[in-house]
């Protein structure tokens, strides 16, 4: 009896909290709310089929107690019921997994129109990129990256001179328009994470991975780092900026491009030379460095 | 041996044709059981103390020497658990609880926990018990080959404590061990720590191959008289499957093993691409990080099974026994174990559907995933289905039982969300995903972990666990556990991600403060209840009811021994003969309301039997 | 002992089916031992595999040249290079070696003392030959040609690793085997088998069919030689 009652209200205790909870997540400000819809009806199928299981345990429990002499019934097998129960638990996994798979072919697909932004991550930040006006990001690689090409960036790729730069954690967006992250990682794994636009993908060091989504509401977001990268994992964090137009614009123009930068960097070259001289270092290394020699 | 086959010129197959075709026709025939083909196994019997309990060959002390090493490893995983919350419910309030100690923690909590404890006691403690006793074998069919494989498992726990020891600490890597972190400055123990870690790992592979094949051809080859694959209790068949599962999956972790520890100690490449550590590029070059992650989920998701199989088994098995009742479609059971077995090996992305591996695998991982749900699902309606129109005696053991549907079918459905990939975009990496495998395979494990401990122990020691105190423990453990994880769940809404040692500058975050802190409380007061589970053990060793024969009037074989509890041997003189399978309860027509596997049919004429 | 006649067994996928369904074994007449060690090539299966498969996916997707087998593994014979030409002659002891190993099965079912001890005898001396001429490779390759685990002067440093790796750990499981049958042939010499002598460990009585366990521990190493020898010479 006490032991049928406190299972029962475990039951109802969990979908009074499911109901009441101040805890869910923060407003979607992204295209995605496929995945909080898939997310519901997870919930109605899936807590259905928890709350009627459980409840017809508790059935059994009440009903069925131990009684000196009673008999149980005597049945090994009941095929009808046995298949019955099969087909209305493939019914229910194929009402769930379709929309999913649906919704991962749109997450996968990358539309046309979508800005390229490099994330850049490192032990333990963010930095980013941007395409300049041609709208392509140049080609590069981590085995050049050095002070003077902090994105190991391909010197003889033209895509690469008039890329944008922001060596920051924060990252500004338009607004309704698509972006398609490219992640990078300069040594461990790290994850882009961003919970109001719902999506993440890890960044691999030695590969380029990608997702997608499009910022439809104006704001900061923090950004999170979603796969353990060592000690200071809780730490790095960025930022994230939806704007409008023409405060982007702004915010763009204030960021320094590859060409610039390289520029600068020459102006500086007489005191890198006296650095390198001290540090046993060749300055100008990078730009005849293949991959054979560095070893 | 094939000589000996060859003695015997006469073949019994007819007779067994007409027997299975005809039974009934007269006593004789009915009660016919194909002779033994196999000699009586040779045995060797201890004589001094160290034999007989240290440098023991008898399977069922091994079994108890490895729940012993098992669940002292568990205590350190409860009390590392502890400190994690601590600094989760009240961050900064313990000087002592750095960051590097926190991540030490969560690694060496995670690995203790899934396999130097559970897959450790479920198939070293309870398979070296229960796999002789229940096919009815003398032992298992390599004593010694199985005292090796205990003695091993021991040296890979002393090197895994040792690592607490060393210095840098022990590894924290998160339990996954991903490279390049998990081998590079920045994580904590990633000199000594790690290293120890991976032979740890390589040796408790080695030993535990020894003591897997043991189990196998036990259950294969050496089963009694009469014990058909299709009469052994759910109990075997969930070790039995697991066990092939371990055989097959562990291969993939000790190839990770050794090809991370030659990454590390050697500086060879196979899983360090090119790393950039402070503006200066490592000597690695080439290497794939997501090749390792393949290699650890192909064993890392079967392990989720090796863990949950033998779980479904002794449950199904417990149900049965104390609801008085054949365990509801024993054949579909079966074939569930076998099936979820054999998917478990094609749906180990399912780990890493946002890891940057070729995006298009996500369609055909979701798929299979959410295809075991079916099988599973399945288990679920039989065990309740089973409850039904039974006759429930209300202890301990099924009370635990009944804790471990409700954290199971809870913990199974939070898993079709993870499984089906787009809703694990955004869930992944938080902690909704720690809510539901701690659910799944960790409370309702454990939960079956105490009640057949509950169940077997008068079969161990001869006397009854204290009643009162199994129920305060269970009300405790199970009340305090599903208000630690169901509640976690929505921490995983609001997007606070896993392994962050504090988290609430975010401003959606703070108020998850309040539930952190309840979560630790109930955990404190969860792990101290284990306390009264093992003062019970001890009490109840010396003081406890004492129990008799077949004390919950079950049918399978372990009961039916000459003594209790059993001996070196097993059975006395004459090995068992098996009649019918393990689930003859409430028989109609029968005198009692079970009819013990050994029973013959002629002795129990009037039942109506359905199945043999 | 038995009264299992394994000729008058059903055979066929009826035999199986009623053999799976029948109680005490499903390998009927099956040593425990046999079936053990199968269970165990099965898993041992699985960690080479493991490897030639990390090893076929790291050698599709690095980016470095790989080097090319047949000039890295190539042997100066009267100052021509011959490709190939230290690894035709390994692969071909280690599998002559398993045709001596059958004939040593052979001879132990027939209780054959003396030509199944010598057999097995000259099965672990072409073992030891096959770890001997692998030593004098790996030697070559590291002090002749430079190459190391983290690196090589051909191209990709992966060749290096998966290299040492992969037939290092094939060459301990040669490298056991050897030892094996060098104590099996003392045991075979010395009578064991005939008189059921107690092995010193196990307590358990010798019998011929160890030489088959043995055996099939044997022909598994050669087996996997030669995926080996197909996916990292020929390739």
């Amino acid at each position: 009896m006490f032991t049928g009652l406190i299972f029962l209200a475990v039951i109802i205790g969990s979908i009074v909290f499911h109901v009441w909870t101040p805890w869910w997540w923060t407003d979607i400000a992204s295209n995605w709310s496929a995945m909080d819809n898939t997310i519901i009806l997870s919930f109605w199928i899936g807590g259905g089929v928890f709350i009627l299981v459980c409840l017809f345990m508790v059935y059994c429990i009440f009903r069925y107690q131990y009684k000196e002499g009673r008999r149980s019934e005597y049945k090994p097998e009941d095929k009808k019921l046995e298949k019955g129960l099969t087909w209305l638990t493939t019914i229910g996994v194929v009402a769930l997994l379709a929309p999913g798979l649906v919704v991962w072919n749109n997450y996968i697909r990358v539309p046309d129109n979508a800005i390229q932004v490099e994330v850049m991550a490192w032990q333990w930040g963010w930095k980013y990129r941007l395409p300049g006006q041609d709208g392509k990001l140049g080609a590069s690689n981590n085995r050049i990256i050095s002070d003077d090409n902090p994105y190991g960036l391909n010197i003889d790729d033209p895509n690469g001179k008039d890329d944008v730069f922001v060596e920051s954690n924060e990252l500004h967006l338009l607004k309704d328009r698509p972006v398609k992250i490219l992640l990078r990682s300069i040594d461990v794994l790290h994850n882009f994470y961003v919970p109001q636009f719902r999506s993440k993908m890890d960044a691999v060091p030695g590969t380029i991975t990608y997702y997608w989504f499009e910022p439809n509401k104006n704001g900061e977001y923090e950004v999170l780092c979603a796969e353990y990268c060592g000690v200071a994992h809780y730490a790095m964090r960025g930022k994230v900026v939806v704007e409008d137009e023409v405060s982007y614009n702004k915010w763009l123009s204030e960021q320094e491009t590859f060409s610039s930068f390289t520029a600068k960097n020459r102006n500086n070259k007489l005191n890198k030379k006296k650095f390198a001289k001290i540090n046993n270092l060749s300055s100008d290394k990078n730009s005849i460095l293949k991959e054979q020699d560095v070893r | 041996m094939s000589d000996e086959l060859n003695i015997n010129k006469k073949t019994k197959y007819k007779i067994k044709t007409k027997s299975s075709t005809a039974s009934g026709r007269g006593e004789t025939d009915i009660d016919y059981v194909r002779p033994a083909e196999l000699p009586e196994q040779d045995l060797y019997h201890g004589h001094s103390f160290i034999t007989k309990w240290i440098f023991c060959q008898d399977a069922k002390v091994i079994g108890v020497q490895y729940t012993l090493t098992a669940v002292f490893t568990g205590v350190v995983g409860l009390i590392l658990s502890w400190m994690m919350r601590m600094q989760l419910g009240y961050p900064d309030l313990f000087p002592f609880l750095t960051a590097e100690t926190y991540y030490q923690m969560v690694t060496m909590h995670g690995m203790i926990m899934v396999v130097y404890l559970l897959t450790a006691l479920f198939l070293g403690g309870f398979g070296n018990y229960l796999i002789p006793l229940m096919v009815g074998a003398r032992d298992m069919v390599f004593p010694y080959v199985n005292m090796i494989s205990f003695w091993m498992f021991f040296v890979a726990v002393v090197v895994l404590m040792a690592s607490f020891f060393v210095p840098g600490g022990p590894t924290g890597s998160g339990w996954t061990l991903y490279p390049p972190q998990a081998i590079l400055e920045g994580t904590p123990g990633s000199g000594y720590g790690i290293l120890l870690m991976l032979i740890s790992l390589s040796l408790f592979v080695i030993g535990f191959t020894m003591g897997g094949l043991n189990y196998v051809i036990t259950i294969l080859q050496a089963r009694t008289r009469g014990m058909s694959l299709m009469r052994m209790p759910l109990t075997i068949w969930g070790i039995f499957t697991a066990t092939v599962l371990a055989l097959l999956a562990f291969p993939a972790l000790l190839v990770s093993s050794i090809m991370m520890t030659l990454d590390k100690v050697l500086e060879t490449s196979f899983f360090m691409p090119t790393i950039i550590k402070a503006g200066e590029a490592l000597s690695y070059d080439g290497g794939s990080p997501i090749l390792f992650q393949h290699l650890f989920w192909f064993f890392g998701h079967p392990e989720v099974y090796i863990v949950a199989l033998p779980a479904f088994g002794i449950v199904s098995d417990l149900i049965s026994v104390h609801s008085r009742k054949n365990i509801f479609g024993y054949r579909m059971m079966v074939w569930a174990i076998v099936g979820i077995g054999a998917l478990s090996f094609f749906v180990w992305a399912h780990h890493m559907y946002v890891s940057g591996m070729s995006p298009w695998f996500g369609f055909f991982f979701a798929t299979t995933t959410l295809i075991i749900a079916v099988p599973t699902a399945l288990k679920v309606y039989n065990w309740i289905l089973t409850l039904w129109r039974g006759n429930i005696r209300i202890n301990t053991v099924m009370l635990f039982c009944l804790g471990f549907i409700v954290t199971f079918v809870n913990g199974g459905i939070t898993g079709i969300f993870l499984g089906n990939v787009a809703v694990d975009v955004p869930l992944s990496d938080t902690y909704f995903v720690i809510a539901h495998f701690h659910m799944v395979m960790g409370i309702a494990p454990l939960m079956v972990i105490f009640g057949a401990i509950y169940h077997w122990f008068p079969l161990v020691t001869g006397r009854f666990l204290d009643e009162k105190l199994g129920k305060l423990h269970f009300w405790i453990t199970f009340l305090g556990a599903y208000s630690i994880y169901f509640p976690m769940h929505y921490l995983g809404f609001i997007g606070v991600p896993r392994r962050y040692f504090e988290m609430y500058d975010s401003p959606y975050m703070t108020s998850a403060v309040g539930m952190n802190e309840f979560i630790s409380l109930a955990a404190f007061i969860v792990g101290a209840a284990q306390f009264i589970f093992f003062y019970n053990l001890v009490k109840s060793l010396r003081l406890g009811k004492p129990a008799g024969k077949n004390p919950w009037k079950a049918n399978s074989l372990e009961w039916l021994t000459p003594d209790v509890p059993p001996t070196h041997g097993n059975w006395g003189e004459k090995l068992p003969v098996v009649h019918r399978w393990a689930y003859d309860y409430g028989v109609p027509g029968a005198k009692e309301d079970y009819i013990p596997q050994t029973t013959a049919p002629s002795e129990v004429k009037d039942a109506e039997v359905e199945k043999t | 002992m038995s009264d299992l006649n394994l000729d008058k067994l059903p055979g066929g996928f009826k035999g199986m089916s009623e053999d799976i369904g029948s109680d005490q074994t499903t390998f009927k007449g099956v040593n425990w031992g046999k079936a053990m060690m199968w269970i165990f090539l099965l898993s041992d299966t699985f960690v080479f595999s493991c490897f030639l498969v990390a090893y076929m996916k790291v050698r599709a997707s690095v980016v470095e040249p790989w080097p090319y087998p047949s000039e890295v593994f190539a042997l100066e014979m009267m100052g021509v290079p011959v490709p190939l030409l230290l690894i035709a002659i390994m692969t071909f002891v280690l599998i002559t070696s398993s045709g001596t190993m059958a004939l040593a099965v052979k001879y132990g079912y027939e209780k054959n003392r003396k030509m199944c001890g010598w057999f097995v005898l000259l099965t672990a001396i072409g073992g030891l030959t096959f770890v001997g001429m692998q030593a004098f490779e790996w030697s070559k390759l590291i002090f002749h040609d430079g190459v190391r685990p983290w690196g090589n002067p051909f191209g990709a440093e992966q060749f290096g690793a998966f290299f040492f790796m992969i037939t290092g750990f094939h060459g301990t499981h040669v490298s056991i085997g050897v030892i094996f049958l060098f104590i099996f042939a003392r045991k075979v010499f010395r009578g064991d088998f005939d008189t059921g002598r107690r092995g010193y460990f196990t307590t358990m009585k010798s019998d011929y069919v160890a030489i088959e366990i043995l055996g099939l521990y044997w022909h598994f190493v050669d087996l996997v030689w030669v995926f080996i020898f197909a996916f990292f010479y020929l390739w």
